[in-house]
């Protein structure tokens, strides 16, 4: 277990000694300050937001929900190709370690990513909504910020997933990223287009969004709950997962 | 013979052991049921014309690339079955060592203690000091020469204290000097501290200068294993040499030479006035006085070698390039 943790230390060291490490904070901050001095700026006095009511509409997924979600794709997508390229991967997989273990180091490294990111946002939102419009609750409370967090960390979590999964097929960081962020912005396109079939249920993007399940949200296809969605959720990501072990295991590399 | 009187110098097991390892893609054997054995201390060359199959053999042996057939087992561990056990022996730069170009060469070192237990802090400088990179260790490596980053590599690789080193073309891209500094590492690091090295190579003056044993394979199977050097001439006495002798008179050494015999004259060369004979070694003085004795003057002899590159291409059927 120590020297697993090792693993994750190395994986980490490997985006953190980046001189580009700091510039996806420096974006959601920049992002979070712009649209919280806009609304303090332009906005009407009674239509004022508490800093909870501010912090839980960054994190849906019109807010800065998908902003998020590309940012830990961008990071998150050379941890495998990038071995690759730089060649790197030829002395890291000649080390006592099981291949398994290697992946599994580095996709937990990439959990802590997109920890990261969310808790940063969430709690430079809270700062901003704070300063500017106060932190009392209103209808919203503490525990509605939490949910909203959960639900966006949810939301990358999977897009991440896919994203290391043909991080690890391609071995392409471009290819990577690219297919990743397309996937994110076909998601309501798909959903609308096969909305008329059955089928659709089954279909990770109708899944991946848990907020319509907060108060006051509506499911896309009627008869839907959240036991289903996470169910569905679940089975893909033992599948994205899987392929991913898979294929690393049984590489070779040349 | 050879195999003989190594198993005599090391009474202990094989370090490396290649068994019948085959590599079957899309019904093509690029590697076809290679086996050789290698032993404390030696430096062994793996060599062989383009797309003979060194890499793959050489990725197969530290488990980048998977085994169709076969096992390779380091110090009696399978690199199939007991992958982390066996490869924890093995030190390995394949191709030239690439690092992570943002971090310093620490850095990049402390990556690969973190991958082994018990590696110290004390260690890695040991390591540094032996390549001789105290001075670049707070540089990144991106301002490495390929110089230093081949050194970095050969740290990398010892770090773990293996019993064996793997190197894949460790002298691509370097110039004589690094080339030099390089074999002279390697043949330190062998005698010094008794670990193997196996290189693969197609440059062959330098295996020559290097190794002690050769495997030669061609088309994924092998070809032959030959010793070099030393153990190459401490055969039996009765083994014949071929010598050139520079005379006055080629003609006439040639019609004293042909009254003896013993001797087999390979060639006469009437420009250059040599004689190339086929002599035991006993014999040779005899030769001399008998020349002498009849009068021709004797400028020069020499033994004629065959170098590694002529016995290559007669291996190999000398139908391509090396």
């Amino acid at each position: 277990m120590l020297s697993f943790g090792k693993l994750v230390t190395n994986e980490w060291l490997k985006m953190f000694k980046k001189r580009s490490f700091f510039i996806p904070y420096a974006a959601i901050a920049v992002v979070i300050a712009l649209v919280a001095f806009m609304m303090k700026q332009f906005g009407s006095a009674e239509g004022m937001p508490t800093g909870l009511e501010f912090t839980s509409a960054m994190f849906t997924k019109n807010g800065m929900g998908q902003l998020l979600t590309f940012l830990a794709i961008i990071g998150t997508a050379g941890s495998v190709p990038k071995e690759h390229s730089l060649g790197t991967i030829k002395l890291l997989l000649i080390r006592a370690q099981s291949r398994s273990k290697i992946l599994a180091a580095k996709y937990v490294s990439v959990l802590v990513y997109i920890l990261s990111l969310s808790l940063f946002a969430a709690g430079f939102s809270l700062l901003t909504g704070g300063l500017l419009f106060g932190l009392h609750a209103r209808e919203l409370g503490w525990n509605d910020v939490f949910l909203s967090l959960l639900v966006q960390l949810a939301y990358s979590l999977i897009y991440v997933t896919v994203t290391f999964m043909i991080g690890v097929l391609t071995r392409s960081t471009g290819a990577t990223i690219g297919v990743g962020m397309i996937l994110v912005l076909i998601e309501s396109l798909v959903v609308g287009l096969l909305s008329r079939y059955d089928i659709i249920k089954y279909v990770l993007f109708t899944n991946v969004d848990l907020s319509v399940y907060l108060e006051g949200g509506t499911p896309p296809i009627q008869g839907m709950t959240l036991a289903f969605s996470l169910i569905v959720l679940a089975v893909y990501m033992v599948l994205f997962l899987g392929t991913s072990f898979v294929t690393f295991k049984k590489r070779d590399v040349a | 013979m050879n195999e003989h009187s190594l198993h005599e110098n090391t009474d202990n097991a094989p370090v490396l052991s290649v068994k019948g390892v085959t590599k079957r893609i899309k019904n093509r054997n690029i590697v076809d049921r290679l086996s050789f054995e290698m032993h404390r201390g030696e430096i062994v060359g793996l060599l062989g014309p383009n797309g003979a199959g060194k890499t793959t053999t050489i990725r197969m042996i530290v488990g980048l690339i998977g085994m169709t057939e076969g096992d390779v087992l380091v110090k009696g561990k399978s690199i199939r079955n007991d992958f982390a056990g066996a490869i924890a022996h093995v030190g390995g730069i394949i191709e030239n060592p690439e690092f992570y170009p943002y971090m310093t060469g620490h850095d990049n070192l402390k990556q690969y203690q973190r991958m082994t237990e018990g590696i110290t802090e004390e260690r890695i400088r040991d390591v540094v000091k032996l390549v001789g990179l105290e001075n670049a260790m707070k540089k990144k490596v991106k301002a490495y020469s390929l110089g230093m980053r081949q050194r970095l590599g050969i740290a990398q690789a010892l770090l773990h204290e293996p019993s064996i080193l793997i190197l894949d073309e460790p002298t691509n891209g370097l110039d004589p000097a690094g080339i030099r500094e390089m074999r002279d590492y390697l043949k330190r690091i062998a005698n010094e501290e008794g670990i193997s090295v196996l290189v693969s190579s197609h440059l062959l003056a330098e295996m020559e200068l290097m190794c002690s044993r050769v495997v030669v394979i061609q088309e994924g199977k092998l070809v032959t294993v030959q010793s070099l050097g030393a153990s190459g001439e401490d055969g039996t006495p009765a083994e014949r040499v071929n010598v050139a002798f520079r005379v006055d008179d080629a003609e006439r050494a040639k019609a004293r030479l042909e009254r003896m015999e013993e001797i087999s004259i390979l060639k006469v060369s009437e420009e250059k006035n040599e004689v190339i004979i086929s002599v035991r070694d006993a014999y040779i003085p005899r030769v001399v006085g008998a020349l002498g004795a009849e009068g021709i003057a004797l400028y020069r002899i020499e033994e004629i070698k065959e170098s590694l590159e002529d016995e290559f291409l007669k291996w190999t059927g000398g139908n391509r390039i090396a």
